[in-house]
């Protein structure tokens, strides 16, 4: 006798339900966040952790990130790698400016998402119609990008501001607050009680000197998110990236949505450089203005396993980090660093109880290493304050990448036939 | 089904090729090629891989334009410059490799490209539900297709093309990928929607499953039909026979040539998943010996592979040993072990046994990268290289152009015969076939047999995985099943038929003599 077996192999995976929905998570996730950065704040007597200060230029630096990642996320969902974001980003500053010095802010962003978008077309020629390696293209695009505009702005900026480097200032956009709100918010943090205040510092920062580009920046990405998941259009565009063989021979045009996803990509890409050259801080372009935000803007989409709301996480998340070292500098930083500590801590417990003994004992090592950086030092120096994002890019990619789903056919070239 | 009530009323047959030709630079894949279809009937198209059938159901499905000849359906002549309007004449075509996005929902593969149907949203999911029981799935639209099993992604494919509203549906090699139940569970879906009117033209050349399932057969061979027949009168035989056009090969060999010495001795082999949460491979004991072909049957997914893959050292065992000819390999690289005397025809040859891109010498080198006659000392040797890539070419009937020509300008079986020569060089001891014929046509599968039988009789040992129990049962010594990472059963090849196997390999409590169990197996934990 075959001994009997209670079931056979190769029955299909039962429908995995979800226990909790993914606006609970992502809603979980936030209120997670701003805990861990009330207790911190609170512990380190740093305020600035959660003031509206520090969320405001948060939220003016997360938008370039998050615009990147947005584009990201289009060319990588049809399938084509964009690793050239920079270089479209880089072309949107440019743009941005030259358009924004002579006709204003919204001729800015028109001519932003212009450039970017001829970016993306060039890329989408490269990797669709020629068949060449997404890298390969992507990078060429950056070094295209930043040669082509240090050649412009010689030719078109330099008599006009003396610098071949600068664009004359450009007008920068009129801000909205809600004003009644953001007074009383303003008394709610100046109390300094734990919690409410941190949340109302928090909100405050968001209610506050609000740009109509971040409103479209916040829009675009509910919108990104209904495009790509709600409509017959979005379905098309993923099944390319999934597998594009099996859209062709269901009459999906293959070449024709890639070509559109990645132009969409260059375009968001350059309205990221628009951000940057609109930012109230600077109001002009400046070379090397985007020190590797578009490769930030990819890695947050990264973080959040093309989808659009981890990306809003990821972006938040770099951006935070961004804001507060420009705003507070070397103390403050610092003072993350314990509130990375205290989250080591929640992790470490975490795997203990799902008895991951290796994960708990390296979320371990690493707790006890940042405490006693943290207890040693005074402030970070402030050479390596201004590289905190990509410490927290490197980091956070170094630790999430490893349960992540990117689109089936992304990167590969799909030749027809 | 009321939305579809034009087709199953007129006398016309519901496909009539006529004259059907298509050349290509060099070859001429299909020439004066006649088939007529009737409704509601299922029509088997048999013929050697290569022999024209994938491209003229390209043609007709609207993938590639014919250069010559008609198309008809249902009486009216027809033009398909896409794959879209072979759709909308009720043409649909279920892929022999499936056409699915393994992480998009049931749903959304249904509906891609048909959204204009019932949209996207919940009146697409009715549709699907409704249309769900005739293919005989039973899955939530909802769920992922990765989490999907072999015959439930093709239970998709067939949804997808019902959706579409055809009536005439091709299945291109339906069964390769099935287990012997599953194909009858396919075959009753088959019976089940033809008496509702569907007309299905079924491409095969494994032909008792032709015999049992078709109304009339035609046969392709060389690019042309060579004639039809009635699959209720001729024989698996006599219809192999007008396939190939001559006496036909069988996997057959009775006469042992066993001998007592051990070649590979495996003890208490364990692998564990890469979470280490559950056994893959469980406690594997096995012993090839010379002039011996030891088969393992299985569904796919119960550790053949990493089995395999173990033994050749592309996976670390968690613990046990692997000798070969009183050489401990279980701490021996990949390299280290071919050079011992394992020969290695992979399961995906595409993957793991050629690079498609490369010309044949150059993937003749592969695995032999520091052995005579490809390489002197530390150097490759490119002249000994292509001469012996021709002598395989010539020995092992490759048909191909010349040795420099790519590898993907092969077709399967002579991409195939390539690799079996290459690893039948250098006097191997111990030969590892996975699948060493799936996919590739008669005569090369006559070949690649009566090859594996000379080599055992010279006393090469050989480890034999397959899918295709009649070659499992015909070619092997001794038979063991592997169910869920164990060798829970032996099996008398000369007495045991493709049903028992079957129901051991599923774990089924069926069982007969010539199936016994091999040792006490526990039951799993989970």
């Amino acid at each position: 006798m075959i001994s009997t077996l209670e079931e056979k192999p190769h029955i299909p995976a039962a429908p995995r339900k979800r226990k909790v929905p993914g606006w609970a998570v992502a809603m979980l996730g936030v209120a997670g966040a701003i805990a861990l950065l009330s207790i911190t704040s609170y512990q380190t007597n740093f305020p600035q952790l959660t003031s509206s200060g520090t969320t405001q230029t948060a939220v003016r630096l997360a938008l370039p990130i998050l615009l990147a990642g947005l584009g990201g996320l289009w060319a990588e969902r049809a399938g084509v790698v964009n690793i050239g974001l920079e270089g479209m980003m880089i072309m949107g500053t440019w743009g941005a400016a030259w358009a924004g010095y002579q006709w204003g802010p919204w001729a800015a962003l028109v001519a932003a998402v212009v450039f970017g978008s001829l970016g993306g077309l060039l890329h989408a020629i490269a990797t669709v119609t020629f068949g060449v390696n997404h890298i390969v293209s992507g990078v060429a695009i950056n070094l295209l990008g930043a040669g082509l505009t240090k050649y412009l702005s010689t030719l078109i900026f330099l008599p006009l501001s003396n610098n071949p480097r600068q664009s004359p200032p450009v007008q920068s956009f009129d801000t909205f607050s809600a004003a009644g709100l953001g007074d009383w918010l303003g008394e709610l943090e100046a109390d300094q009680r734990l919690f409410i205040s941190d949340v109302a510092g928090i909100l405050r920062g968001l209610v506050t000197g609000v740009s109509p580009l971040t409103m479209i920046a916040i829009l675009l990405l509910p919108l990104s998110y209904w495009l790509l998941w709600r409509t017959r259009f979005g379905l098309r565009l993923r099944s390319v990236g999934e597998n594009p063989h099996a859209a062709d021979s269901l009459g999906v045009k293959v070449y024709f949505h890639k070509y559109v996803a990645v132009i969409v990509s260059g375009g968001l890409a350059g309205l990221g450089g628009a951000a940057l050259v609109l930012n109230p801080g600077q109001l002009s372009y400046l070379e090397g203005q985007t020190g590797g935000r578009g490769y930030i803007g990819l890695a947050a989409m990264i973080f959040g396993n093309w989808r659009p709301g981890g990306l809003l996480g990821g972006a938040a998340l770099f951006g935070y980090a961004d804001g507060l070292q420009l705003r507070s500098g070397g103390e403050t930083v610092l003072a993350l660093v314990y509130g990375v500590v205290l989250l080591l801590g929640v992790i470490v417990v975490w795997q203990l109880f799902r008895r991951k003994w290796f994960s708990a004992a390296a979320a371990i090592a690493v707790a006890v290493l940042m405490y006693l950086l943290y207890i040693s030092l005074d402030e970070i120096p402030s050479e390596f304050v201004s590289y905190a994002p990509h410490m927290v890019t490197l980091a956070v990619l170094a630790v999430a990448s490893q349960r992540l789903r990117m689109p089936a056919a992304d990167g590969l070239v799909y030749r027809r036939g | 089904m009321s939305s579809s009530t034009s087709v199953g009323t007129g006398e016309h047959p519901a496909v009539v090729l006529t004259g059907i030709t298509k050349r290509f630079p060099g070859v001429v894949a299909n020439s004066d090629v006649h088939l007529t279809v009737r409704r509601g009937e299922v029509h088997a198209l048999c013929g050697e891989n290569g022999a024209g059938k994938s491209t003229l159901m390209k043609i007709l499905y609207g993938m590639q334009p014919p250069d010559e000849g008609t198309i008809e359906v249902n009486g009216e002549q027809v033009r398909f410059r896409t794959p879209s309007d072979a759709i909308k004449a009720g043409i649909g075509m279920v892929h022999q490799h499936f056409m699915l996005a393994d992480n998009l929902t049931v749903q959304e593969n249904v509906v891609l490209g048909a959204e204009a149907l019932h949209g996207i949203g919940q009146k697409a999911r009715r549709r699907i539900i409704e249309l769900s029981g005739k293919t005989g799935l039973n899955v939530d639209p909802g769920v992922l297709v990765e989490q999907l099993g072999v015959a439930d992604r093709q239970r998709v494919e067939i949804l997808k093309v019902l959706y579409r509203g055809a009536k005439v549906i091709i299945l291109d090699e339906p069964t390769a990928v099935l287990v012997p139940q599953e194909v009858n569970e396919l075959f009753d879906t088959v019976r089940g929607m033809q008496e509702q009117g569907y007309t299905f033209l079924f491409i095969s050349h494994k032909l008792d499953e032709v015999r049992a399932i078709a109304d009339s057969v035609t046969v392709i061979r060389r690019g042309t039909t060579v004639g039809s027949a009635d699959p209720k009168t001729v024989s698996s035989r006599q219809l192999a026979e007008m396939m190939v056009g001559s006496e036909l090969p069988s996997p057959e060999t009775r006469e042992s040539t066993v001998t007592d010495t051990v070649v590979l001795d495996v003890k208490g082999l364990r692998l564990m998943t890469p979470d280490g949460s559950r056994p893959i491979l469980d406690d594997i004991d096995m012993v090839v010996r010379s002039g011996e072909v030891v088969g393992i049957a299985g569904v796919e997914g119960n550790g053949q592979t990493e089995l395999v893959e173990t033994i050749m050292g592309m996976r670390k065992a968690g613990s046990g040993t692997i000798t070969l000819q009183d050489q401990d390999l279980t701490k021996l690289g990949t390299l280290a072990r071919r050079e011992a005397g394992i020969g290695y025809v992979p399961e995906d040859r595409h993957r793991h046994g050629l690079l498609l891109t490369q010309p044949l010498w150059y993937n003749r080198i592969l695995g032999y990268q520091t052995r005579r006659p490809t390489a002197k000392g530390i150097w490759l040797d490119t002249d000994g290289a292509k001469k012996d890539t021709e002598r395989i070419v010539a020995d092992f009937d490759v048909r191909t152009p010349g040795i420099d020509v790519p590898a993907a300008a092969l077709s399967g079986g002579n991409q195939q015969k390539l690799v079996v020569g290459r690893e039948l060089s250098g006097d191997p001891v111990l030969l590892i076939a996975s699948h060493p014929t799936r996919g590739v046509d008669v005569g090369a599968q006559a070949l690649i047999w009566d090859e594996i039988k000379r080599a055992r009789a010279a006393g090469l040992a050989v480890l034999l995985i397959s899918a295709d129990l009649d070659e499992l049962i015909g070619l092997s010594d001794t038979i063991k099943v592997m169910l869920r990472g164990r060798l829970v059963a032996d099996a008398d090849p000369s007495t045991v038929t493709p049903e028992d196997l079957g129901s051991a390999m599923t774990g089924a409590g069926s069982t007969s003599a010539a199936v016994q169990e091999t040792a006490v197996v526990e039951e799993g934990e989970n």
